[in-house]
């Protein structure tokens, strides 16, 4: 029973991290419809620029995560005014081969930036926990789930409540009706791609303070904030929170009880599933 | 604007395709190999490109390979395979019916040794690779694959020999490995090993290969009470194992892993985190093993790390060996004709900084492997064919006790 508890608690946990690493894919692809395969390349930079913070300026991953989100906003930004803009209302094939471009282009651009090396973040508290009778909860995942429901929660209500937020949603609903009450999509959709990557540099931030960083993260990474904006829908950002739960419960009890294989197939088995049975996720609309 | 753009966007493929390209030279002895120089295997398979040039180079500049009466020079024509095996095999099939290199050395892992262990035996030339370490490479028949890592199936050998002789005695035994040909192999040989030796085999969790989250199997080896953990896996799972043992506060009395331990990187990544862990090599840089071209193995150590800026672990090592063999063969055979090279690789039988090169039958060399220990950020060797060398730092406290 307590293991059953703790395997749990894992999967709760995991499934933070999860969501804080979809909120930005589900965010780009629900109002530009661009489905970013470089998004994972963007959590790596995201954790290598934590990563330089915390080694070379002292600070802590936590507290550098505004930094970082702050500075992949800016680069987030300019990518989409330079490059995406170009091909926004392309076929989804032009722009899927585009942001497959970009990955590739930024994963070995780190390598040669950065090296192959491993590289952690870890700061003293990185592997200390708490203990609740025989549960153990890691504090950095502990952690890194706060900073997820944040996240998540102020999405929401960003989007529901301010004046950029209303507009990001007026144009991913009807770009014409938009248009026509002095929405300048040029430059929202920058600020949208913007905030998705500062989301995952901010996700990068977490992700090496709890696991590892080399260059090559990136498309893990993608694959699996892929399935779980598409478990969890991408009309509203407490869809991503319920996706990443929902996969990182199954995975963690898959591991357990069926055998340590069998985590990708359990997860996108249930995406198959959801896409079978709810198409638009589990928290969107049926039609 | 766009054609900004584009000019942007070129000159960043230049730059990308000037760094995957390397020199080929058309000098007189040229051999041929793939490995991994950018992709998910890039941190080991830089080992084996600096080998090779390493070892090139100081053949070369000590005059050369012998051929008959003829001085002849060494050259490298290298591929990145960008750690995928398709590509690798398609990148020897080029090195043989395109390029024409003389001799092959080989990719870094079993997987992909495996697979272009195919191309050598179909074109009949000879390869010697010190990357690929599962038996399964060597069980086929094939006559022109030779290996200079020790057998998969014996890399806890060493390692199971030592747990009956701690104390307190550990009984009941976790063993986790990944799902590639590499880590398949260790465990098949491990299990018979650890029946022998009297102990439980308490788990034996096969997973995959890139997991990054091992919180659901640590869990269940704290449930389970394990005192020894064997994990056959990649730097990056053992990496991620280990930090997220510590989270979550799992000690058993000792684990041991595959690979990672060897590595300078590996334990500059964790720091502190790393002590404790145990691991194995079949190498380690003694002035003991003498070597015609670099001196002895420390000596080569020392130059390496002056060269490179890290420090050469057994992969780099048996890189080297790999060049050795390879040269010490056309010596002994007078020519570079794949037939008669093949047949002297057989009977080579020399010492190198790596440890004596003499292959079995089945193409596989055999060492044994010592059982290391990182203590206090440092290397140490544990236990060897002769018994304990240095005291292991045994059993692991708990986390918050160190």
């Amino acid at each position: 029973m307590d293991l059953f508890a703790q395997i749990l608690v894992n999967g709760v946990l995991l499934g933070g991290l999860y969501a804080v690493m979809a909120l930005g894919l589900a965010l780009v692809w629900g109002v530009l419809n661009i489905v970013n395969l470089a998004h994972g390349a963007f959590i790596m930079l995201g954790a290598y620029l934590s990563w330089h913070l915390y080694t070379y300026l002292g600070i802590d991953p936590f507290l550098g995560l505004p930094i970082t989100a702050i500075l992949m906003f800016c680069l987030g930004y300019a990518v989409q005014r330079g490059l995406l803009n170009l091909i926004v209302r392309a076929p989804m094939f032009n722009t899927l081969l585009i942001t497959f471009g970009l990955e590739v282009v930024l994963t070995y651009l780190a390598q040669i930036a950065f090296s192959a090396d491993f590289r952690t973040i870890n700061p003293s508290y990185a592997g200390a926990h708490i203990s609740l009778g025989p549960l153990v909860i890691p504090l950095a995942r502990l952690m890194a789930f706060g900073v997820a429901i944040v996240l998540t929660v102020g999405m929401w209500v960003f989007l529901l409540r301010t004046r950029l937020g209303r507009a990001i949603r007026a144009t991913a609903q009807n770009l014409v009706a938009a248009r026509l009450y002095g929405v300048e999509p040029r430059h929202l959709y920058a600020m949208t791609f913007g905030i998705g990557i500062g989301l995952a540099g901010a996700a990068g931030g977490l992700y090496g303070t709890v696991s590892q960083i080399n260059p090559y993260i990136g498309a893990t990474l993608t694959a699996k904030s892929f399935a779980i904006a598409i478990i969890g829908g991408l009309e509203n950002p407490l869809g991503v929170i319920v996706g990443g739960l929902v996969l990182g419960i199954i995975e963690s009890l898959t591991v357990a009880y069926v055998g340590a294989t069998f985590g990708d197939v359990a997860s996108f088995g249930v995406l198959v599933l959801v896409l079978i049975v709810r198409p638009s996720g589990i928290l969107g609309k049926t039609a | 604007m766009s054609k900004t753009l584009t000019r942007l966007g070129c000159a960043l493929l230049g730059a990308a395709l000037a760094v995957y390209t390397l020199p080929a030279f058309a000098k007189d002895i040229v051999l041929g190999a793939s490995v991994q120089l950018t992709g998910s295997s890039a941190n080991t398979g830089r080992y084996y490109r600096d080998a090779y040039e390493f070892a090139i180079d100081k053949i070369n500049e000590k005059g050369g390979v012998k051929v008959g009466d003829k001085q002849e020079k060494l050259a490298l024509k290298l591929y990145d395979n960008q750690s995928n095996v398709n590509l690798s095999v398609r990148q020897y099939v080029q090195l043989v019916s395109q390029d024409k290199v003389d001799l092959l050395l080989g990719p870094f892992a079993s997987n992909f040794a495996l697979a272009d262990s195919a191309i050598s035996e179909k074109y009949k030339i000879p390869m010697v690779q010190g990357g690929g370490a599962s038996d399964q490479i060597f069980s086929r028949g094939f006559k022109y694959i030779f290996g200079t890592l020790a057998p998969a199936s014996n890399y806890f050998g060493s390692t199971v020999e030592m747990l009956t002789k701690l104390d307190p005695k550990p009984s009941k035994v976790a063993l986790l490995y990944a799902d590639d040909a590499f880590d398949v192999s260790v465990a098949k040989g491990t299990r018979p090993l650890l029946k022998k030796a009297g102990l439980t085999i308490a788990m034996d969790e096969r997973y995959t290969s890139n997991a990054s989250d091992f919180n659901s199997l640590l869990s269940q080896i704290k449930n389970a009470n394990v005192d020894a953990v064997l994990v056959a896996g990649h730097e990056t799972e053992i990496l991620n194992f280990i930090r997220q043992a510590k989270s979550l506060a799992v000690a058993p009395k000792m684990y041991s892993f595959t690979v990672g331990v060897p590595s300078a990187d590996f334990r500059k990544a964790l720091g502190k985190d790393a002590d404790y862990a145990f691991g194995m090599t079949a190498w380690l840089p003694s002035p003991k093993l003498k070597d015609k071209w670099f001196g002895d193995a420390e000596q080569f150590a020392k130059a390496y790390k002056a060269k490179f800026g890290y420090d050469p672990d057994y992969h780099a090592a048996s890189g080297v060996a790999d060049v050795e063999a390879v040269v010490e063969a056309i010596e002994a055979a007078g020519s570079t004709d794949h037939e008669k090279v093949r047949d002297a690789i057989a009977k080579l039988n020399f010492p190198s900084l790596y440890g004596t090169i003499a292959f079995a039958e089945n193409g596989q060399i055999d060492l044994a492997q010592t059982v290391i220990q990182v203590q206090d950020e440092k290397l140490v060797p544990v236990y060897d064919a002769n018994g304990f060398v240095e005291k292991p730092k045994y059993p692991m406290p708990a986390w918050n006790a160190r």
